[in-house]
């Protein structure tokens, strides 16, 4: 088991990138987070697990107000990045995702050339001025997102016409390519190999050093791998969260503990 | 079970599932056989009855345009313009008379006026447009193609026969006789019509020169107009019920009410036309313009549902991936949902165009049945003219006593399938050009 690495891992950094108050999610009449409390540290992996239905997912589409689409969801409490509150009647939730990327569970590249699914965000922010600054941001996205060998020679190949894995990384890169400060993750390898988790979890780690990077997932092992710190949600409540070591060895809740070593989930 | 049984040995259930599984087939299969019988049956009546209106009996003369009878007053255009088509009438029975004559066919036992009753009352009127169209002919031999009675048109194409000359005041066995005498010398022959597809209608005397002019012009201009204002108006409207109206009772009822919409008697909505349309805004009758109104209504429905039917099934996981990279919603759904709706709607929006163009009820409440021999004059102001429209002249032809208009009405409606087929056929092609994986 590479769970090993896990008393290795440090974390470098201990400003905090995004704080969460008090969070409360309703879906209807479903309480689906209660009074969620957690600090995103600056270029940090955290990883949020937890058992199917625990609202670990709800939490992350919170930190980019993804929720806003649905229309039943309801957020209270206080969420910032950098000190500013981002359900703030004067943010404008599309310029909150430029900031705050994100990586689906299911790859969903759009149905254009690799080019322009990357190159798309950096076009609608203006990042780029003329062609030759969009290839640089292209190329650079592609390269940090580990696939830019493989489609270097078919940009213009539809998107839609890669492997899973492949796609998954696109879709990392096309992330990637508005240089957010913070990555979210929801569940970005369930739908790939093992290869290709390995490829997207070393990406993740590399990733590290720009952004901080928030990661769902259903795979303790995978939390072990690549996270520095780990939330565990079960049933709509924070239960613990601190260092992955900590987590993963000497957790301090009953609940923690049943679920890392499989007794519950 | 307790003994066991063979696989080899089809045990009763399974018996009877396949029994009603090949019963369910047999009667898939006869009720395809029963609409592809039914279809075929329409078609080859259709086609039957109707092919002969593309082909029409005419009578060559070779003849010399006499200028003591058609231009009496000389060859100025004002001075032609005097001369009427009794004039030319003239001119051709003469010359008819004289070419049978010269070619020795024998007009033995008929009058000169049943001789000249061979030719269609029209035939002057088209010599008459080809002298004013070209005044340099006056006085030139000239091969003319002059347009057949009705009758002996039906005659060449076994309509009318002897026995019912015999019965019919318009026409006499002797002179279907010289016919038979002036078709075996090459005098008169079937030939293309293309003016069944240009010419305007003709009165109920003359439908051997009834055409689908206006009739096409004003089912094109009407097609303009319900392109024009329902696709905007649809795709907007349903882009808006979609994706940005909130979700409430306002629109629930908004949504009931369409699909009501799409399913209201066309009728309704040509009563509808003529109380807003003409009675309240005054706009004339009989015109495309609303004619168009009335049908843009019907379609509507028809279009948005369509549209909202193909807006949703575009993945979710689109506009999530639009809108996590930072697109705002409308960016989200013009770069990324819309095109991949745009095989549905297309397709949506030429259905219902194709419904519009087949629509009758609607327009003969706003007085497109009425009897238009001009052609209206190019779009904008054409829009305001008199016009017909091709489902309603199937229908005025259909209502005339002579069996001829019959095979018009026929002909009328291949070309009103072929324009269906055609624009059936650019919505496939539409929606593969379109169609795309996700």
């Amino acid at each position: 088991m590479k769970d090993m690495r896990i008393a290795e891992r440090t974390v470098d950094s201990q400003t905090s990138k995004m704080i969460a108050r008090g969070v409360q999610v309703h879906y209807g009449t479903t309480h689906a987070l209660k009074d969620v409390d957690v600090d995103i540290l600056d270029k940090t992996v955290t990883a949020f697990i937890g058992p199917s239905g625990c609202g670990k997912s709800t939490f992350l589409r919170c930190l980019n107000r993804m929720n806003d689409t649905v229309a039943s969801a309801r957020v209270t409490g206080r969420i910032e990045l950098d000190g500013e509150d981002i359900y703030d009647r004067r943010v404008d939730p599309v310029q909150l995702r430029a900031r705050v990327g994100m990586v689906f569970q299911k790859p969903n590249p759009f149905p254009k050339s690799i080019y322009d699914n990357v190159a798309y965000g950096p076009r609608i922010h203006g990042l780029a001025r003329g062609k030759a600054e969009l290839d640089e941001i292209v190329e650079k996205s592609l390269r940090k997102a580990a696939i830019w060998n493989e489609v270097k020679d078919r940009l213009n190949a539809p998107g839609t016409g890669l492997s899973g894995g492949q796609q998954q990384r696109l879709c990392i890169a096309r992330a990637i390519a508005t240089s957010p400060e913070v990555l979210l993750m929801d569940e970005p390898c369930s739908a790939l190999d093992p290869i290709a988790t390995a490829q997207v979890e070393e990406l993740i780690d590399e990733l590290r050093g720009q952004f901080s990077v928030v990661i769902v997932t259903h795979s303790m092992q995978q939390a072990a791998r690549v996270s520095q710190r780990t939330a565990f949600f079960h049933l709509g409540n924070l239960v613990e969260y601190g260092e992955t070591g900590q987590i993963f060895t000497n957790p301090t809740d009953p609940r923690t503990e049943s679920y890392i070593t499989g007794r519950i989930g | 079970m307790s003994t066991p049984s063979s696989l080899y040995v089809a045990d009763p259930r399974s018996k009877a599932r396949r029994r009603s599984e090949s019963r369910f087939r047999l009667m898939g299969l006869g009720a395809v056989g029963l609409a592809v019988a039914a279809l075929v049956f329409l078609l080859s009546s259709v086609l039957g009855n109707g092919l002969g209106a593309f082909r029409q009996g005419v009578i060559t003369l070779d003849m010399t345009l006499d200028a003591a009878i058609i231009a009496p007053k000389g060859t100025d255009p004002e001075a032609l313009q005097k001369v009427t088509t009794i004039a030319y009438k003239r001119l051709l029975d003469r010359e008819l008379a004289q070419d049978l004559a010269a070619k020795g066919l024998s007009t033995e036992g008929l009058s000169d006026k049943a001789i000249a009753g061979l030719l269609s009352q029209e035939a002057p009127a088209v010599l008459r447009r080809m002298v004013l169209a070209d005044p340099a002919l006056i006085g030139q031999p000239i091969r003319f193609e002059a347009l057949a009675n009705g009758r002996v048109d039906g005659f060449l194409k076994g309509r009318v026969t002897m026995e019912s000359a015999k019965l019919d005041s318009n026409i006499s066995p002797e002179q279907l006789t010289l016919a038979t005498v002036m078709r075996d010398a090459g005098m008169l022959n079937l030939s293309f019509n293309p003016s069944f597809l240009t010419a305007p209608d003709a009165s109920e005397l003359r439908p051997e020169a009834a055409g689908l002019g206006v009739a096409i012009l004003g089912s094109a201009y009407m097609m303009l107009i319900v392109l024009c204002i329902s696709v905007p108006l649809g795709v907007a409207a349903s882009i808006y019920l979609e994706e940005f109206a909130p979700q409430n009772r306002l629109t629930d009822l908004i949504e009931v009410n369409i699909s009501n919409l799409a399913a209201v008697p066309s009728i309704v909505f040509g009563i509808l036309g003529l109380a807003i349309f003409i009675n309240f805004a005054g706009l004339p009758q009989s015109a495309p313009i609303v004619g168009g109104l009335v049908l843009t209504l019907m379609t509507l429905p028809t279009i948005i549902i369509s549209t909202r039917a193909a807006l949703k099934a575009v993945p979710p996981s689109i506009r999530d991936a639009a809108l996590g990279v930072g697109a705002s919603k409308m960016q989200a759904i013009f770069h990324h949902v819309l095109p991949l709706a745009m095989p549905g709607i297309l397709t949506g929006t030429i259905i219902g165009l194709a419904q519009a163009l087949g629509e009758t009820a609607p327009l003969l409440l706003i007085g497109m049945v009425a009897f238009v021999r001009d052609y209206p004059a190019a779009p904008p102001e054409g829009f305001f003219d008199p016009a017909s429209a091709l489902p309603v002249q199937v229908y005025n032809w259909t209502t005339r006593a002579d069996p001829a208009f019959m095979e018009r009405a026929s002909g009328a409606i291949i070309v009103l399938l072929l324009f269906l087929i055609v624009m059936n056929a650019i919505a496939i092609l539409l929606r593969r050009r379109f169609e795309r994986r996700w």
